[in-house]
């Protein structure tokens, strides 16, 4: 049996994956012209990135 | 307004309309477009010539399941000791027959003991949910709803 070798993502590539999935399937399902989806896939990843990241930097000064 | 009012000659004995025998098996097509897109991520779009949203949602979805399980996330089982883990098992179902593909990659079990396999759960998870949406999709386009 082929074994998968585990894959080793840093926090940040895990949220880049999850961000680009989740916007590019968002986008196609929820729009329907090309101009459109484009539209909406480069703002909900926008917004990801910046809850993401905004929310990262909020919990910094409890983490430690 | 009343219908039998519009219409004085409906007195209840007349035959269904045939509209409605239609409607009832356009139901049924969309509850089995909605199914399909279950089972196998991208079915329910593409039995309705939606090609562009049936590959993005079988990519989508099965990028999530492989990734989530190579990164070792836990891939649930019925067996749940919590409603955490049912929780987890409903969402992971969601995958349809990619939970059986979640399974087979990740034959050395799940190790949430690292971050990795943390966010493995949390793609999992995703998978799941984000084909539970596409399904419903394709079970409300096939109903002639706009989407």
């Amino acid at each position: 049996m082929t074994v998968v070798p585990p894959l080793e993502l840093t926090h940040f590539q895990a949220f880049l994956l999850f961000a680009v999935v989740i916007s590019v399937a968002f986008g196609f399902l929820g729009r329907r012209r090309p101009k459109d989806r484009v539209k909406y896939i480069l703002w909900s990843l926008f917004l990801f990135l910046l809850v993401g990241i905004g929310v990262g930097w909020a919990m910094f000064p409890f983490s430690r | 307004m009343d219908e039998t009012l519009q219409n004085p000659a409906n007195d209840g004995t007349q035959p269904a309309p045939p509209g409605k025998e239609a409607h009832s098996s356009g139901e049924s097509r969309a509850l089995a477009f909605g199914i399909a897109g279950w089972l196998l991520p991208g079915l329910g779009h593409a039995l309705q010539m939606m090609w562009g949203r049936a590959l993005i949602v079988f990519f989508a979805v099965g990028l999530l399941v492989f990734a989530g399980a190579s990164m070792k996330g836990n891939v649930f089982t019925r067996q749940g000791t919590d409603a955490f883990d049912t929780l987890g098992y409903i969402a992971d179902m969601g995958t349809g027959s990619f939970y059986l593909f979640a399974r087979a990659i990740e034959t050395s079990g799940a190790d949430v003991s690292h971050a990795d396999g943390d966010y493995g759960t949390r793609l999992l998870a995703t998978a799941g949910v984000l084909n539970l949406l596409a399904a419903l999709h394709a079970y409300e386009a096939a109903r002639g709803h706009k989407a």
